[in-house]
């Protein structure tokens, strides 16, 4: 199943498919290592999932919604 | 000389590494044409010495930021003799995503693996010799936080300076290999220096890149459209990044062995989270969490045990066992009456309405319980009995009300400790033989003055105690990180909240924590507002005014103190709204934030604390306080003549004349020459308060018994008992002596809400913010912001109608930004 | 004036004079007066400072 990883819930895992969004936010994503094949754990989401954190290469990041809405995830079971 | 660079992300103790090996040489200036600090300094331990220059922190050498070009081209065309990248070894892979682009430039390198211990601590280990073989060069392990392996990395570092050192890419695995390989040869061909690193970059379609190597862009074009991917179709910036982090994760990532594999199971800290960061109810949780803290720190009425209104617990001196007896077994009353006040804020007297005379010497009020007596000039009020020792223990406590801890704490220390002490000097000084004015300084000035700031010690600490364990517990991080969305609607992030937060406790340290904000703009806003948060030294001045308040309005005190925090929050927001609209502009920055997993805060650390804080505390009251009283006291108790004063000439003395002069100033906002001869008081304490706030409060406390001993005022006050309840009975005879309006005594508070916090604040500020220039214009913030916002609360609280006139200033401000701004995005609109 | 009197003014000028001068020594050296009062090792506001840069 395939969702943005802004609409994953507490606690759910998955594989990051695809990075969207314009120049500078994308570049950031991979900077940060949110690419194609790197597994993500949606560790806490604030009030209106914005900002959340997840688990990512073995260390905890904090995104904002602006940023989640382009990553394509697949979800892992 | 030499010159190395120290390059890594940010937060990975790139900074604490420098100032380890720079110590007092280091030397903070400007990268020309952007307002990021530049870091050099000398690192003396080598053989020869060496300049080292401490990079802006970057995730990568990517052109989208200021700092990343920064950093990008220093090493490229500044040629360091060195590159030691710091890596942080608790968020491995993403550090060396940085490492792998400083690969591909021709200069020497070495990496420094910092936080070992962190890793080690959690039972992971690194093994350093497989990574310092797979990256090909010198690996080294350090604490730069406790000054571990710095000479070995040195070293090394001098070694691989002294010979020359070729890029290679972890992209050569890569499908791209061909493609950079290709570009490569070509830019070779073409004499152009590290050519590795702009091929990679030209293959991403780097935007430096490719405006510097316009010719090469075509050959680029040509040899990638041979090239086609399934995944990413012609993006190349994704595919050299992801080729980069599966490098990392096959190569790299092994050479860590985890102790608990599974990392992907959420913690009990992530349980606990589930509630407290919850959607709907993470904030009110979190304000439940701060009333309860005032609460139980300001509370009379504990948990509202007591009921509403007067209560109907009985108090203390209704029961005998309670009381003082004299010889004879009768209740000992004492000299002060606890005087009748009708709503207006008038005494009742014999004579007044409703008033009937026992004929046994007491007297009763219509619709009041009890008896009443007299004073010499007939006012009525009730005898209060003095309770002997053990009734003035169980005080503090319970009287007539169960009071919440902070208060029993302030009880404790004020009525049987402080008070204690005090009031015995002060009678043995008055039984001496000393002179009047020795007896005046010392009781008034140094006494008086020094109590009314440390009757305030036991709210600061419970507060400090309060707000210690909720930020050692982890659970203000989680504030951070809900509010963080709130926060950018003003353009600042999550992690701003933190620093302001602990402005509640004190500026200083508050100002310091600033640095975990990685954008220089979104720092100089924030520090600014922290003095609007107000310090602990300022809480004093809140309680006392607003319990003086009290008597005479009926406003409630907690009311008046929540609103004056309010106030310096709604100041703030304000404020940062302002700065980042105009001259502190800039972009929203990223956050990225560590959440570390809760733990019960030790009780050890927190006692640690409490003591710094106490000994600080009382540290300052008995040196900058007490010094401040007694020239004080020496200035308003002489003339310019040198002639001494009495008390009830104070208005003649020189600090009198010289406050006098400046009183007009103050008018508008209040508290100027609207006041009566005496209110040049107030245009002192405040600027007192720039020594020390708690100097406002002392030098009421200092001066009031001078203001007492003159008749005029004597006569409103009668025979208030000024030394018991130190600061708010200062205040009092303030207010009675100088006739100051109700929305004046408000300004006032406003005013030293908002102004230039104290000078160990002010030299903070300057040494934070660093930029002679950006300080100057913070100090003149200052005090436009105090004036403007006591000037609003000093005319609408006393002509509500101006509240229109200022809602159009603020109106008018507003639309000039706007417009200022759609003009300036315009103008860049057409240049680019 | 009696020998408290003239103790007291003594007393009273030794303050504020060594008040004065270590606040003014204590700027040129830049020791900022923090709650922990310079003693840094043991500050967690500055421990948590220095820690994150």
């Amino acid at each position: 199943m395939e969702k943005t990883l802004n609409l994953f819930e507490v606690g759910e895992h998955g594989t990051v498919k695809s990075v969207t969004g314009e120049g500078k936010i994308k570049r950031r994503l991979f900077d940060m290592g949110i690419t194609p094949g790197a597994d993500v754990l949606m560790r806490k989401k604030a009030p209106l999932g914005d900002p959340i954190e997840i688990t990512i290469r073995g260390y905890e990041l904090t995104l904002r919604k602006t940023e989640a809405v382009c990553v394509n995830m697949e979800v892992n079971k | 000389m030499k010159r190395f660079a120290l390059a890594g992300n940010p937060n990975c103790g790139k900074t604490t590494l420098f100032n380890s090996l720079t110590g007092s040489t280091a030397h903070v200036g400007n990268w020309p044409g952007v307002t990021v600090d530049k870091r050099d300094g000398v690192y003396k331990k080598c053989a020869e010495p060496i300049s080292i220059v401490d990079l802006p922190g970057i995730y990568s050498l990517s052109p989208y930021t200021p700092e990343e070009v920064i950093a990008r081209n220093y090493v490229l065309d500044e040629k360091p003799d060195c590159v030691i990248n710091i890596v942080d070894a608790t968020n491995l892979e993403r550090n060396l995503y940085l490492t792998t682009q400083l690969l591909e430039i021709d200069v020497p390198m070495v990496v420094a693996l910092n936080m070992i211990d962190a890793v080690e601590k959690v039972g992971d280990k690194i093994d350093e010799k497989a990574l310092e073989n797979k990256l090909g060069v010198p690996v080294v392990k350090i604490s730069a936080l406790k000054e571990k392996g710095l000479k070995e990395l040195m070293d090394k570092a001098y070694n691989e300076s002294r010979k020359k050192r070729v890029g290679v890419t972890v992209l050569k695995d890569s499908p791209l290999a061909h493609v950079i390989g290709d570009v490569k040869i070509a830019l070779e061909g073409q004499n152009v220096a590290n050519p590795l690193f702009h091929a990679v970059k030209l293959v991403e379609n780097d935007e430096i890149e490719v405006k510097m190597h316009k010719e090469t862009v075509g050959m680029v074009s040509a040899f990638k459209k041979t090239f086609n991917d399934d995944i990413f179709g012609n993006d190349f910036e994704a595919m050299v990044a992801d080729a980069r982090y599966k490098y990392i994760s096959k190569n790299f990532a092994p050479v860590v062995t985890h102790k608990n594999k599974e990392k992907f199971k959420t913690s009990a800290s992530d349980k606990a989270d589930k509630i407290l960061t919850h959607k709907v109810w993470g904030i009110p949780i979190f304000l439940v969490v701060l009333f309860l803290i005032f609460h139980l720190t300001f509370s009379e009425n504990l948990f509202l045990l007591n009921g509403f209104g007067d209560g109907w617990m009985p108090s203390l001196s209704d029961n005998e066992a309670f009381l003082e007896k004299d010889d004879d077994g009768n209740v000992v009353y004492e000299d002060n009456l606890d005087y009748y006040m009708t709503e207006d804020g008038d005494y009742l007297t014999v004579g007044s309405e409703g008033v009937t005379d026992n004929g046994n010497g007491t007297y009763s009020i219509e619709g009041e319980d009890g008896e009443f007596v007299a004073d010499d000039e007939g006012r009525l009020g009730s005898r209060v009995p003095v309770l002997n020792y053990g009734g003035r223990w169980l005080a503090t406590i319970y009287d007539g009300t169960i009071y919440s801890p902070g208060v029993v704490v302030n009880n404790i220390w004020n009525d049987m400790i402080v008070g204690e002490i005090a009031g015995r000097i002060q009678e043995a000084v008055d039984g001496s033989e000393m002179s009047d004015w020795a007896k005046g300084l010392i009781n008034n000035g140094i006494i008086d003055g020094i109590t009314s700031v440390l009757s305030f010690l036991p709210p600061i600490l419970v507060l400090f105690l309060f707000f210690s364990i909720l930020e050692d517990s982890g659970y203000m991080a989680r504030i951070a990180f809900i509010l963080d969305r709130m926060f950018r609607k003003f353009g600042l992030s999550g992690r701003a909240f933190l620093p302001m937060i602990m402005g509640f406790g004190c500026s200083v340290p508050a100002m310091i924590n600033t640095r975990t904000l990685a954008d220089e703009k979104e720092r100089t806003a924030t520090v600014r507002v922290i003095p609007f948060f107000s310090c602990g030294a300022k809480l004093p001045i809140l309680t006392a005014v607003a319990g003086a308040l009290v008597i005479g309005t009926g406003i409630s005190a907690d009311l008046i103190t929540y609103s004056m925090y309010l106030l310096g929050i709604i100041t703030a927001i304000v404020s940062v709204l302002l700065m980042r609209s105009t001259s502190l502009k800039g972009e929203t920055p990223p956050f990225i934030m560590e959440l570390p997993a809760y733990h019960a805060p030790q009780f050890k650390n927190l006692m640690a604390h409490l003591w710094d804080k106490t000994k600080h505390f009382v540290k300052k009251a008995f040196t900058i306080i007490l010094a401040s009283t007694i020239v004080i006291w020496f200035l308003t108790h002489f003339d310019f003549q040198w002639h001494i004063l009495a008390d009830e000439k104070i208005n003649e003395s020189i600090l009198a004349k010289i406050s006098m002069l400046v009183q007009p100033i103050f008018t508008p906002v209040g508290f100027g020459s609207q006041l009566g001869e005496y209110g040049w008081v107030f245009v002192l304490a405040a600027v007192s308060g720039l020594i020390a706030k708690e100097n406002v409060i002392s030098t009421f406390g200092t001066l009031a018994a001078c203001l007492i001993a003159n008749p005029a005022v004597a006569a409103e006050i009668g025979l208030a008992n000024i030394t018991s309840e130190a600061g708010i009975g200062a205040v009092k005879a303030m207010i009675l002596a100088t006739g100051i309006s109700v929305p004046g005594l408000l300004a006032f508070i406003a005013f030293n809400m908002t102004t230039i916090p104290c000078f160990a604040a002010v030299g903070t500020a300057k040494a934070e913010l660093q930029d002679k220039k950006r300080y100057k214009w913070t100090l003149l913030f200052w005090v436009a912001t105090s004036y403007i916002v006591s000037a609003m609360v000093y005319t609408i609280g006393s002509w509500w109608w101006t509240a229109f006139i200022w809602a159009a200033v603020v109106a008018a401000v507003a639309v000039v930004i706007v417009m200022r701004n759609k003009k300036l995005a315009a103008k860049q609109n057409v240049l680019a | 004036m009696g020998a408290w009197e003239i103790l007291l003014i003594i007393a009273c000028a030794g303050i504020v004079i060594a008040v004065s001068v270590t606040s003014i020594i204590k700027k040129k050296q830049g020791k900022h007066d923090c709650d922990c009062g310079g003693d840094c090792a043991h500050c967690s506001a500055c421990q948590s400072a220095t820690k994150k840069k």
